[in-house]
């Protein structure tokens, strides 16, 4: 018997049982006080512009019909949701309210237009952010450690002193094993050559002298003998040349900046407690002791 | 490295092999792909290189990788969870930089993605109330034109205040109650797409994600993916699943989409395994048989199915495919999204190697074939954090980011079904082969089908069918070139066999940098035969080592370095690279008959190990903690002439 009163169905039954006594006993005509609805010609309006928007057509006067039948549901239902207090700590509700007040957060943040003075110190100040990348012309050898085992580093070695002598111009596109990327790179950035070889692989190379084969030079797939032709530094663009991108960046800045500002104004016209946890405030009661 | 007996490409050791070096200057004779070349014949073999090695070359060098299904704190359910990143957030993540989890865990991907589709659900793109809109009916009302100009000059805060104060007092000016005022957040979506779309350093594509339940919880969810920008997609709002729920009138909202605005659109179906039969029904949503019109709409708007992604792998079920013993990979096969159980039956109509036979049967009776779709991968992750890589894993929504307990959380509970946090697969990128990183490239790519999926690791995986690839297509440096001289690429056709040839595929894939070397790079085939049976095979195609297949067919297994403890494993078994040219020594040429790759690696922790290993955690015995990651090709199908 007492595991029945556990039972999570009966209370669903019990509390259905009870809303519905409730229901007829304090209201036995509504729960919403008015008990009116009045579906206004703006009201309708709008639901035929929602459908129009959605099916770029307009709705048929059938179509039109169940949409207002559909919103006098949905009235109803969330006027007598509202008087049960249904609304009342449902996390649901709670996050979306506060995602539409940030909605507005942001679209406040948003407004102001920047100057280009503003732009340009911007760019300035996070050079970093916006200086192009170095690029890199170079061509590689590839040797695959599982046909070579023991002798790879041996290969390499041997290989690297027949391609210095060789030269930097010849044509060593069919030397070493077998590889699904490229032999030859032509002016190629930094981080597409981390994207296709790992992240230290640019690093490796940019620490390598231009102008003759050299390596081995590790990476994920296997070795690598490398003659590096041209290396173009990165440098800071004109505003000009990245504005876009600045203009971007500058306004994330100014979304997290005036988010950050919307809530402290807010947050100045509550005074808050924050209770300690129960286990928290006894370790620091004993601290202090 | 060795390949069956049905596989013509055997030698790929150039050059070094045994230490035969190659020579310049030298006197001794070296081998190299070129042949054996001599001090005399040095000169021609190693001529001077060209000015340009790009010159002639149109088809793509390098696949793009990317996400085509990431929700944020926008779409309801992933708010609800406590998400609070928005499409921003994950936009700025996808390309690379460092954010904070909506649990505050900072965050970064190993490695930028080239792509990137923010699929919110449409049911959450409705109308929000715009107060900054310089709307003139608003600016007629002065208290209204006061807020406006106050957060014209930057005293936003002030502003919003007044506003805030005159909602609680319900003194907000009447005009501002007018629904004829609403925005969408969908405007609001595309705008943010627009700023962070570069083309030819990250593209942020146009989408949504149209999530019908139907008869609850039946999954025929599709992202809808732009090729246009703003300008076209803001003509429309993204059709709900309150408008309807039946795929067909998603295509009816497609069809007249385009032809209003003259852009483009693609559906990507995904989790048919969550849909208790329905993904792949022999019959129409509401019930009627199939027709050629239908058919022809399924194929034309949906062109990729989503095979793998955090819910489960989708390519098939050990009970469908009972000989494949890599059949039972990531399954989520006993229930749909609310947790109804399946019945017999349903299953059949779930996976995509199941569906692409049976597109073979009904083209043969409608004419056109409904099923004739290629593979892409997404996340569907729910907290704007696209992590596939299995020691970077964040979970399928925000309630499920890292924690020490997040491995036994219920990510569906019902009386009947229970699904834990564990089995969550830390899945998927797409890989596309598109000539230019742009919207435009992209697009077309996923449309061509010339596209692949992987379950996280970004391995290179290419596929051409032809009918004259020999052995020597395989030794060459640049595969490519003859891959799209002579044949088709993944997603291509194959058709009207000629005179006493059969179908040949040039197949090759390299390692991802970051994870583990390849096992083997199989072949599956579906086919129809002259009673109209289906049946389905798989080839081994190419493997690393020097194991023998046994009496069986089978390939003996790779083998597995994974030390589970230390959540580590070593590239000592495998191959970086397998390549090779396979013949279909079963072909028919009066048959119907698909061919996709598929590509293993060796064992690698999996992200269970990873968080038992950071959490100090044991984990039951039932939880897998080693997992061979794959990718899966498009397919290239054959059809035989009238």
């Amino acid at each position: 018997m007492k595991r029945i009163f556990k039972d999570p169905l009966l209370h669903f039954l019990l509390l259905g049982a009870a809303i519905f006594v409730g229901y007829g006993f304090v209201s036995p005509r509504s729960l919403d006080e008015s008990g009116k609805v009045v579906i206004t010609q703006g009201q309708i309006e709008h639901l035929a512009a929602g459908f129009a928007k959605t099916w770029q057509r307009p709705p048929s006067p059938e179509e039109l019909s169940g949409l207002v039948q559909d919103h006098l549901k949905e009235e109803i239902y969330c006027r007598e949701a509202i008087a049960l207090g249904l609304d009342k700590n449902d996390t649901v509700i709670r996050r979306r309210l506060r995602q539409k007040m940030e909605f507005v957060s942001d679209d406040i943040a948003a407004q102001k237009e920047p100057t280009d003075a503003e732009l340009e110190g911007y760019l300035k100040s996070h050079a970093d952010t916006f200086r192009t990348e170095q690029r890199l012309t170079f061509r590689q050898v590839y040797l695959n450690p599982q046909k070579h085992g023991d002798h790879l580093a041996d290969d390499a070695a041997k290989l690297l002193a027949q391609l210095s002598q060789a030269g930097s111009q010849v044509d060593a596109s069919t030397l070493g094993d077998s590889f699904l990327l490229e032999y030859e790179f032509t002016a190629v950035p930094a981080g597409e050559i981390a994207k296709q070889f790992g992240e230290q692989f640019p690093a490796q190379l940019l620490a390598l002298k231009p102008g003759q084969w050299q390596g081995p030079i590790e990476s994920g797939y296997g070795v690598h003998l490398l003659c590096i032709s041209e290396r173009t530094e990165g440098r800071l663009p004109a505003l000009a040349e990245v504005r876009d991108a600045v203009r971007r960046e500058w306004d994330n800045a100014r979304r997290l900046e005036g988010n950050e500002k919307f809530y402290q104004a807010l947050l100045k016209r509550y005074t808050v407690t924050i209770e300690q946890p129960a286990v928290e405030a006894k370790k620091s009661t004993e601290a202090q002791q | 490295m060795k390949f069956n007996t049905t596989i013509t490409s055997v030698s790929l050791t150039l050059g070094l092999a045994g230490c035969a070096l190659p020579m310049f200057a030298a006197d001794k004779p070296a081998i190299t792909d070129q042949g054996e070349i001599n001090p005399e014949a040095a000169g021609k073999a190693f001529p001077k290189r060209g000015f340009s090695p790009y010159a002639n070359r149109n088809y793509p060098t390098r696949p793009f990788w990317g996400d085509q299904h990431v929700h944020t704190g926008w779409s309801v359910d992933a708010g609800a969870f406590g998400c609070s990143l928005g499409p921003e957030e994950a936009l700025r993540f996808a390309r690379g930089e460092q954010v904070k989890s909506s649990l505050g865990e900072p965050v970064k991907l190993s490695r930028p993605l080239d792509w990137s589709v923010i699929t919110d659900h449409s049911d959450a793109a409705g109308v929000i109330f715009e107060i900054r809109d310089g709307n003139p009916t608003l600016m007629a009302d002065p208290q209204i034109k006061k807020w406006h100009d106050m957060m014209a000059s930057g005293k936003g805060v002030e502003a919003a205040s007044e506003m805030i104060s005159a909602q609680s007092n319900n003194k907000v000016p009447p005009a501002m109650k007018d629904p004829k005022l609403a925005l969408s957040i969908w405007q609001k979506n595309t705008a943010i797409m627009e700023k962070y779309n570069e083309p030819g350093r990250f593209t942020a594509l146009i989408g949504y994600e149209w999530t019908s339940n139907a008869g609850g919880g039946d999954n025929l969810h599709r992202n809808v993916i732009y090729r246009d920008g703003k300008d076209k997609a803001d003509t429309a709002i993204p059709m709900t699943t309150f408008d309807s729920e039946n795929p067909e009138d998603l295509w009816k909202w497609m069809e007249t989409w385009e032809a209003k605005t003259g852009g483009s659109l693609l559906a990507i179906p995904h989790n048919g395994n969550l849909s208790n039969g329905k993904m792949f029904a022999l019959s129409t949503f509401l019930g009627n048989p199939l027709t050629r019109k239908w058919a022809e709409d399924r194929s034309k708007w949906e062109p990729m199915y989503e095979i793998t992604q955090i819910k489960g792998d989708g390519e098939t079920q050990p009970s469908l495919s009972p000989t494949d013993e890599f059949a039972n990979f990531e399954k989520w096969d006993q229930a749909n999204l609310a947790g109804v159980p399946k019945k017999p039956g349903m299953i059949e109509r779930e996976y995509a190697r199941q569906a692409l036979k049976e597109g073979l049967k009904l083209e043969d009776q409608l004419g056109v074939n409904p099923f004739k779709f290629g593979f892409v991968s997404g996340t569907d992750t729910h907290t704007g954090l696209t992590t596939a890589e299995e020691d970077n894993f964040f979970g399928k929504h925000t309630g499920v980011e890292p924690s020490a307990h997040r491995w036994d959380h219920a990510v569906i509970k019902t009386p009947q079904v229970n699904i834990a946090g564990w089995q969550m697969a830390a899945a998927g990128y797409t890989g596309v082969w598109a000539t230019e990183n742009t919207r435009a490239s992209i697009w077309d790519a996923l449309k061509r089908k010339e596209a692949y999926s992987t379950t996280g690791p970004r391995m290179t995986v290419r596929f051409f069918g032809g009918w004259d690839f020999d052995a020597k297509d395989a030794e060459t440096r640049m595969p490519a070139e003859a891959g799209y001289s002579k044949g088709v690429p993944m997603g291509g056709d194959l058709q009207q066999a000629p005179e006493g040839k059969m179908p040949t595929f040039l197949v090759a894939a390299l390692k991802d940098p970051l994870s583990g070397n390849l096992d083997r790079y199989q072949i599956i085939k579906g086919w129809m035969d002259a009673k109209g049976e289906l049946h389905e095979k798989v080839y081994d195609v190419a493997w690393s080592g020097d194991r023998k297949p046994g009496a069986d067919g089978k390939l003996p297994a790779v083998g597995d370095t994974v030390d589970v403890a230390n959540a580590s494993w070593t590239n000592t078994i495998g191959s970086p690279e397998l390549i090779a040219v396979w013949k279909d020594p079963d072909f028919n040429p009066t048959q119907r008959a698909f061919y996709y790759g598929r590509v293993l690696e060796i064992p690698t922790p999996r992200w269970t190990a990873y968080e038992a290993k950071r959490y100090g955690i044991k984990l039951p015995k039932d939880v897998p903690m080693t997992i061979q990651e794959r990718g899966y090709t498009s397919p290239i199908w054959y059809t035989p002439g009238k």
